[in-house]
């Protein structure tokens, strides 16, 4: 065992040479090792690797515990949990923030979302052609600095009070930073819309080939929770208990068309509720806050102070599901998890 | 290239990319196993878990994928030596396998109980030690034993020769009852 030019290297090497009794003690240790080796002598296992191969591709259990579709991106296996933190950010920015040249948020808000909304909204995706500049890579890794090198240096948060009953099971989670451009086009928005039996509101001058360029991540983050259980299929869905995750505040970026320009345009569409419209224009400065839709039908949200800063905790205290998100220091922070609200805030506050 | 055709490339390309670290890795790991099991075949059951949990979580891109491996083969199988029940159930199957195939079964017997006696003894050993010992005999290099542990290539020597004496320890301790 100690044949490896790593046992004996640089000063010590030169020092072995030249010592008789070190040489000596190292001989001991070698014969020592080598007895210990033989002790530990087995028969070579003979492998067919190519069978081995297929066993372990045809087992159901080896198929991704869950794929997030990111168009064009990778589709490792990932946490749907965590990717879906992770993911709401960038469909936040890319459903309410055409409304800057340039949109980068310090603070965030929610705004109240119908099915009807999400779904009018849904549609702009066919409005132009999205192109991955960068494309995300989503990891899972054993540990922190593991998650931080591929997050590009940014380093996860660290629970402090992880409550009574959640796992201490950790899974530590990265996406590397994402850049896609959004193109629009004045005949596929035409054709989007016949299809889907619409008229479109008059396109603004200039609409028809800008650019949206929307920059997500990177993110770090950690999974509590033993993802492992009951996900013996690629169709289950283990969901963690607590999910805490940072990313650098994501930006868009546009060209052609104005803010306001666009803020109409979008809120012209058909099928955008008045409650929504109404929402969207309280915003004061769109360019700097980040809107978190809430679907009203099914979510309650409150405005909170979190880390001396404004945040907004979703979720009850039913311990059924809450959430919260802020943004601090050009980061966007999310705890997330089956908690209750208060224990989420509590997490939040003591996040460092 | 559309969306759909672009998502079905990057698919491609991780599975090319996990194929191509298990026709390197799956040899290796399954020999780290035997060399705690003494059993080619439950060393290959605990391969195959691996490289299963691995494919559900990790990106076998990922630069951590073979210290992943590594570490993960020595512990999965050392957790199985100090199963008791599955030990007996090894020794039976490896027992009238190799039964069938001793040429002197005298010596065998006497192979057999030396095998079942380190093993027994590596299994009473702390976890890094014991994994420290079988990542080594079954050829991995310092540099390679040091990252799946996650400890300074400078402390694997150390490590190395603390194991062996306890080892030793052990299995004169269990030789002696």
């Amino acid at each position: 065992m100690v044949d490896d030019p790593d046992a004996r290297s640089g000063v010590d090497a030169a020092h072995l040479e030249g010592c008789a009794e070190c040489g000596a003690r190292f001989k001991n240790i070698s014969d020592d090792a080598r007895s210990i080796v033989s002790l530990l002598a087995v028969p070579e296992a003979r492998v067919d690797v190519g069978r081995a191969f297929e066993r372990v591709m045809s087992d159901r259990k080896s198929q991704p515990a869950l794929v997030f579709p990111i168009p064009g991106a990778s589709t490792r296996p990932f946490q749907l949990a965590f990717v879906a933190a992770i993911a709401a950010v960038a469909l936040v920015v890319v459903a309410f923030t055409f409304s800057g040249f340039f949109f980068k948020p310090t603070t965030v808000k929610t705004v109240p979302v119908t099915v009807a909304d999400m779904q009018a909204l849904s549609q702009l995706a066919e409005y132009g052609t999205l192109t991955w500049t960068k494309q995300p890579q989503f990891q899972a890794a054993t540990n922190a600095a593991d998650a931080s090198a591929i997050a590009g240096g940014l380093k996860p948060p660290v629970v402090t009070n992880l409550p009574a009953g959640v796992s201490k099971t950790v899974t530590y989670g990265a996406m590397s930073e994402a850049e896609a451009t959004f193109t629009f086009s004045a005949d596929k928005a035409k054709a989007a819309a016949a299809s889907h039996g619409k008229t479109l509101p008059a396109l603004p001058k200039g609409m028809d080939g800008a650019t949206l360029t929307i920059t997500v991540g990177p993110a770090v983050g950690e999974i509590y929770g033993n993802l492992k259980e009951n996900s013996a299929s690629s169709s289950s869905i283990n969901l963690p208990q607590l999910i805490v995750a940072r990313s650098t505040a994501p930006t868009a970026k546009s060209t052609q068309v104005t803010v306001g320009q666009l803020e109409a345009y979008i809120l012209d569409q058909p099928g955008i509720s008045p409650e929504l419209k109404k929402a969207i224009k309280a915003v004061g400065d769109p360019s700097t806050t980040l809107l978190i839709p809430i679907p009203v039908e099914y979510a309650t949200s409150k405005d909170i102070t979190v880390q001396n800063v404004p945040g907004v905790a979703l979720g009850d205290n039913t311990g059924v599901g809450s959430a919260v998100v802020w943004v601090k220091g050009g980061s966007v922070y999310v705890v997330a998890g089956s908690i209750k609200q208060n224990v989420a805030i509590d997490i939040a506050n003591n996040l460092k | 290239m559309n969306l759909s055709a672009r998502r079905m490339t990057s698919v491609r390309s991780d599975d090319e990319a996990f194929e191509s670290l298990f026709r390197t890795e799956y040899p290796r790991v399954v020999g780290i196993a035997n060399r705690v099991l003494a059993d080619p075949h439950e060393a290959e059951d605990v391969a195959q878990d691996v490289f299963i949990d691995f494919h559900r979580l990790h990106s076998a891109t990922a630069q951590y994928a073979p210290a992943w491996l590594h570490r993960a083969a020595a512990h999965a199988s050392l957790n199985r030596l100090r199963g008791a029940r599955r030990r007996q159930k090894r020794e039976v199957a490896q027992a009238l396998e190799e039964g069938e195939r001793m040429l002197d079964p005298e010596k065998q017997v006497e192979v057999d109980e030396d095998r079942r006696q380190v093993r027994a003894a590596l299994g009473r050993l702390a976890p890094k030690p014991a994994a420290a010992l079988a990542m080594r005999a079954s050829g991995l290099s310092y540099a390679e034993v040091a990252q799946a542990l996650g400890v300074g290539i400078g402390q694997v020597g150390t490590l190395l020769r603390r194991a062996e004496t306890a080892l030793r320890k052990e299995v004169s301790r269990g030789t002696s009852n």
